[in-house]
């Protein structure tokens, strides 16, 4: 398996009657690393996950193929080494232990097994000592850690988790996604990781793509899709407390497009990086103490917004025509 | 298929339900009633009315074609038809009821609490998931019938027998009730509402397209029952093992029917 993509996908699309969910997908993800699937409710990113995982057919692709094997054809040799949390429920009668042993069985694991693992994963998730209560007594971010937790229970090579931090508070899910970068780093894991939440995804995905218009627009690791969708490049001038920056002066500056102040910065956007370092100088001489000045690269989160923007206004002027 | 998958999934079914007081009751308390309630009311009531009433009571059941009673008091010949014949289709109502109840909670239920879909990424099989589901309301259904039956039993044994002068519950015909036509009612019972669950959003519509349809038709061919008694356990048997051969078809249909992408989406 190793150096093969763990999933290649080629013009895959679905729809749900008129509506079209998925026009024309592409992604290949090697496999080991976090993917990231990003984009708004309703991009088609659990109808993704349903297509890769066998459950929803394609209404058409090229090539559908998970650890080597096509989809939907051989789904069932892909099953056994896969591992699924969708916004799906757990037995609420049951206490999660239960839960979880009962995944192990579909999963053809011996009861032992099942139950020293599911030990385990409830134990580095912090509910080892609610493990015989009933998960109707559960909080909603506690179910969530349930859930993916069941998604682990077989010890799967690929592990998809579609808004695995829906619900949960900041801390857990920083908790949930630093737990999930040290699984494919420590065991090789590949997980395939949906979610509207940028901030999380940023610092934990390898590789993210963005789904909208029912096809992955960019997607790479966050710095390059970052740098695909914001080519701009940035400076940012911090003022020591109590200076003033002359935003004037600093727009007259040689290969400066524009200037804007952020949280009593200045932001310069430049027309190339070579012309930096002569513009660093400069506003090192101006009168202004100064903290910093330093290159301001994109953000994931912001290259996202600036996507979801420009389609929308997309959408717009096609609506309009 | 793997017998601990399906074991598994079954296991889970009965550990689910008997956690859940509102599917049991009903499935226990009304069956108990038409197995101590009414025997012990007509076999009391026995006591007390003339020979010409009781005559009247089974007017249209032809006693001739039971030797067995051929010799016994009006009374005696009444205690006998009323417990080895007239109330078996009883032992037919608790294992479809139970069984309709139990099926539709854990398929459709399951699928509108949103459990259902969580099962359809793993390596279970279709074949495992349908069977291992059909067991789960079945092995209840038919385990409760029985213990209806040993009470039964009881009762018979210690009201009728004054009257009929001898030991003579259960009959032949009984043994194959039980044994055969039991389970595979109860089976094909729980076949038809997994299809049915298997092709609508909620427990609730399932429950009454059950209610509705698949019990009435069940229950027809349940009145029957007496007549398919009264032509011996042999033909009785014979009967039990067609609906077996019926259960198998019905049972490989519906896994070649089962599509995973009906059950995670809504709108078909
Ligand atoms: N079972 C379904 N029936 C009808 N439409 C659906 C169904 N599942 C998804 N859709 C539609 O497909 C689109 C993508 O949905 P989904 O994959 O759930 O998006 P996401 O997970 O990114 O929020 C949405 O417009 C949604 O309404
Ligand atoms: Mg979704």
């Amino acid at each position: 398996m190793n150096g093969e993509a763990a999933i290649e996908v080629v013009g895959l699309a679905r729809s749900f009657g008129e509506t079209p969910a998925l026009t024309s997908v592409d992604l290949v993800l090697e496999s080991g690393g976090v993917f990231g699937l990003l984009g708004p409710n309703g991009a088609g990113k659990t109808t993704t996950v349903r297509v890769l995982t066998g459950v929803l057919r394609p209404d058409s692709a090229q090539t559908v193929r998970v650890l080597g094997y096509d989809v939907p054809g051989d789904i069932e040799h892909i099953r056994p080494s896969v591992g699924v949390q969708t916004d799906t429920a757990l037995y609420e009668r049951l206490t999660a232990l239960d839960n979880l042993t009962f995944f192990g069985a579909l999963y053809g694991m011996p009861k032992a097994d099942a139950l020293r693992r599911a030990g385990e994963l409830l134990t580095r998730f912090g509910l080892a000592d609610r493990a015989a209560e009933k998960v109707g007594t559960y909080s909603k971010g506690m179910r969530q850690k349930v859930l993916i937790a069941r998604a682990l229970i077989a010890n799967p090579d690929l592990v998809f988790l579609d808004e695995p931090t829906a619900g949960l508070d900041p801390e857990a899910a920083h908790e949930l996604m630093t737990y999930v970068r040290d699984l494919s780093r420590e065991r090789g894991k590949t997980f395939f990781i949906t979610s509207h939440r940028l901030e999380e995804m940023e610092s934990v995905c390898t590789k993210v793509g963005v789904l909208a218009d029912g096809r992955v627009v960019a997607q790479g690791s966050p710095t390059q899709v970052a740098r695909e969708i914001v080519p701009e490049i940035r400076v940012r001038v911090a003022p020591a407390p109590g200076a003033q920056l002359d935003l004037e002066a600093l727009g007259a500056l040689a290969g400066v497009v524009r200037v804007r102040q952020d949280d009593g910065s200045a932001i310069i956007e430049v027309l190339a990086r070579d012309a930096i370092p002569t513009l660093v100088r400069q506003i090192a001489a101006m009168p202004a103490d100064l903290l910093a000045v330093a290159e301001e690269p994109p953000t994931l989160e912001e290259a996202y917004l600036r996507l979801m923007s420009t389609n929308e206004k997309h959408a717009e002027e096609v609506d309009a025509a | 298929m793997k017998a601990n998958v399906i074991r598994a999934i079954a296991a889970k079914d009965l550990r689910e339900s008997a956690g859940s007081s509102q599917v049991l009751a009903p499935v226990i308390i009304v069956p108990l009633v038409f197995v101590v309630l009414y025997p012990v009311g007509l076999l009391v009531g026995l006591r007390y009315m003339s020979s010409a009433d009781v005559r009247a009571f089974f007017e249209k059941i032809p006693v001739d074609l039971v030797p067995a009673i051929s010799g016994l008091s009006t009374q005696g010949k009444a205690a006998y038809v009323a417990t080895a014949f007239l109330f078996s289709a009883f032992f037919l109502i608790i294992p479809t009821m139970m069984a309709t109840i139990l099926a539709a909670n854990s398929f459709a239920g399951e699928k509108e609490r949103h459990t259902l879909e969580g099962m359809l990424y793993t390596p279970v099989s279709d074949t495992e998931l349908v069977v291992g589901k059909i067991l789960s309301a079945v092995v209840p259904s038919v385990a409760f019938s029985w213990v209806c039956f040993v009470i039964y039993t009881i009762i018979v044994n210690v009201l009728a027998n004054p009257f009929v002068g001898r030991q003579f519950f259960p009959t032949p015909n009984w043994w194959v009730l039980m044994l055969l036509v039991v389970p595979t009612v109860s089976v094909f019972v729980t076949a038809c509402v997994v299809w049915v669950s298997a092709r609508v959003a909620t427990y609730q519509s399932a429950n009454s397209i059950a209610g509705f349809v698949v019990l009435p038709i069940v229950l027809l061919v349940l009145g029957q029952v007496n007549g398919l008694m009264l032509l011996g356990p042999a033909l009785f048997a014979v009967v039990g093992v067609v609906l077996g051969a019926l259960d198998v078809l019905l049972m490989r249909w519906i896994v070649k029917t089962f599509d995973r992408e009906r059950v995670v989406s809504s709108f078909l």
